[in-house]
């Protein structure tokens, strides 16, 4: 075995988890090959040392590295557990906020091969804070708001229709903001953020009580699914998925409310997800668009 | 950018986030979540409880922006004493005490050590201490060897930089690599051996690539 063959087993050995340890202890030919080398050469030996301290260095210091998805997962908690401040330039197709200049950090790949992580993992204690449970509802209401307005601006004949539709948001988003409002109203109610799995624009909330297991879910960024299909809440629990139900739309609101048995007295982890599916369909084994960790 | 321009930018950036801007939030955590990350794995040894100190004193900076006073000190010394403070929490309860760490290695950017001595004691948690009769290895700056290191990291191609950090990070063998990644082995040793070759260029002759075949082994003891 000559030089650049020995340096290579080396180089490739510091990588392994104890990989310099089993090439040394030469119980296999390769190994073999490369202590007979290094036995008469001072130069491999003197690589092999500096590799060693290399090896052991570079290890120490990757192990400093943050994961890549640690950035995301704080934001997100942020999000979900922060005070709430007036957000800047986060509304889609809103005027940009000067961008702030930064620069790059190493991240590991954490997720490099694996799903999206697609799940929010809020910190500290969930418990819904009163500013928290007023940006829900002031959220909900500044929607109502829009909506009609904007119902109101459109210029045409149709005013029956427009009103009916009118009718209709309201009373999808008074029902929200009813159900909100009486999960929050609970000691152990929960907020947990959503985020799209593949597509970042997609981002939603819901609130939950175990004790009165009524959840009740907003997304935005959805769109009516095609004809024959749904947005298809469920609950996924010891790793069986059971099925909730499906988004309804109101405008650009997309929501659920109702009781959940699955969440019920939970206190062990669990998952909320929305999938699109077939609607004749009763199973939910399809990848989610949305979300979350409970 | 100097310390003190940096302090300035620090203060304005901290007002834009306390003004709800979550860019700013992002631009601060790219600034300081790493150091803070290495600070807290370093009292650990757990990345687990790191990530969560990270979460925790960026949440804690969302929260509190308003308190955050310039004029006291910097942001980054805030901010690696809230990242302290959880850390500590977090040991206590799992009933462990910190690990014994250089007073070196937990200073904040731009810190003084006098004040990064004072910040550590004034914590009640003092762990720092110098090795008495230091080697050739311990002699260097580490945390210097560290940074570096990681801004090499930073820079390389993620093709590379992710095979090195699947490799010490999470302990994966090159076949596992190669496994996870879906690609040839072959292809993993070669990014993997040039990923370790420009590591080992940015820590210097001590660590790097022999120049040659003629290299003769560094006596112990003469080495910097």
């Amino acid at each position: 075995m000559d030089h650049d063959a020995v340096r290579e087993q080396l180089e490739l050995a510091a990588v392994e988890p104890g990989g310099l340890e089993r090439l040394m202890a030469g119980d296999t030919a390769t190994a073999q090959a490369v202590a007979a080398h290094l036995a008469g050469c001072p130069s491999c030996s003197a690589e092999l040392a500096r590799l060693g301290r290399a090896a052991a260095l570079v290890r120490e210091a990757v192990r400093e590295v943050p994961p890549s998805d640690l950035k995301a997962r704080t934001l997100a908690a942020v999000r979900a557990e922060g005070v709430l401040r007036p957000l800047v330039a986060t509304v889609p197709g809103g005027p940009a906020e000067a961008p702030v200049p930064t620069a790059p950090v190493p991240t590991a790949p954490h997720d490099a091969t694996r799903p999206p992580a697609a799940t929010v993992v809020p910190v500290g204690p969930r418990r819904l804070s009163r500013a928290q449970i007023a940006g829900w509802v002031g959220t909900i209401a500044a929607a109502v708001v829009l909506s009609i307005v904007t119902t109101s601006y459109v210029v045409g004949s149709r005013v029956d229709d427009q009103l009916a539709a009118q009718g209709e948001t309201i009373a999808a988003l008074e029902e929200v903001t009813t159900a909100t409002l009486a999960v929050t109203a609970e000691p152990d109610a929960e907020r947990v953020a959503l985020d799209g799995v593949s597509d970042p624009s997609l981002d939603g909330s819901l609130v939950f009580s175990p004790t009165t297991a009524e959840l009740v879910v907003v997304a935005s960024g959805l769109t009516e699914p095609p004809a024959g299909q749904e947005y298809r809440c469920w609950v996924e629990v010891d790793g069986q998925r059971q099925r909730v139900g499906r988004m309804f739309f109101s405008d650009d609101l997309a929501y659920w409310v109702g009781p959940v048995p699955a969440v019920a007295g939970l206190t062990g982890p669990a998952t909320f997800g929305v999938s699109l599916v077939e609607a004749a369909v009763p199973a939910t084994a399809t990848d989610p668009v949305l979300l979350g960790e409970l | 950018m100097d310390a003190r321009e940096r302090a300035i930018d620090d203060a304005a950036v901290v007002r834009r986030m306390a003004a709800g801007s979550e860019a700013a939030l992002e631009v601060l955590y790219d600034r300081y979540a790493s150091s803070i990350f290495a600070a807290a794995y370093r009292l650990t040894s757990d990345r687990g409880i790191a990530e969560e100190v990270v979460q925790e004193t960026f949440l804690a900076m969302w929260n509190r922006a308003e308190t955050f006073d310039p004029a006291a000190g910097s942001l980054a010394a805030w901010l690696h004493a809230i990242a302290r403070n959880r850390t500590i929490d977090r040991l206590r309860a799992a009933g462990r005490r910190p690990t014994l760490v250089a007073v070196s290695s937990a200073a904040a950017p731009d810190e003084d050590p006098t004040a990064t001595l004072e910040r550590l004691v004034a914590s009640g948690s003092i762990v720092g201490a110098a090795n008495p009769s230091p080697g050739p290895e311990q002699a260097i700056d580490t945390a210097g060897m560290h940074d570096a290191i990681a801004a090499a990291l930073a820079t390389m191609p993620d093709t590379e930089r992710t095979v090195i950090l699947l490799a010490y990070q999470e302990e994966l063998s090159q076949v596992e690599i190669a496994d996870r990644l879906g690609w040839p082995l072959g292809t993993v040793k070669t990014r993997t051996r040039r990923a370790l070759q420009r590591l080992r260029e940015v820590l210097g002759a001590e660590f790097g690539p022999g120049a040659g075949l003629d290299v003769v082994p560094v006596p112990a003891g003469e080495d910097r």
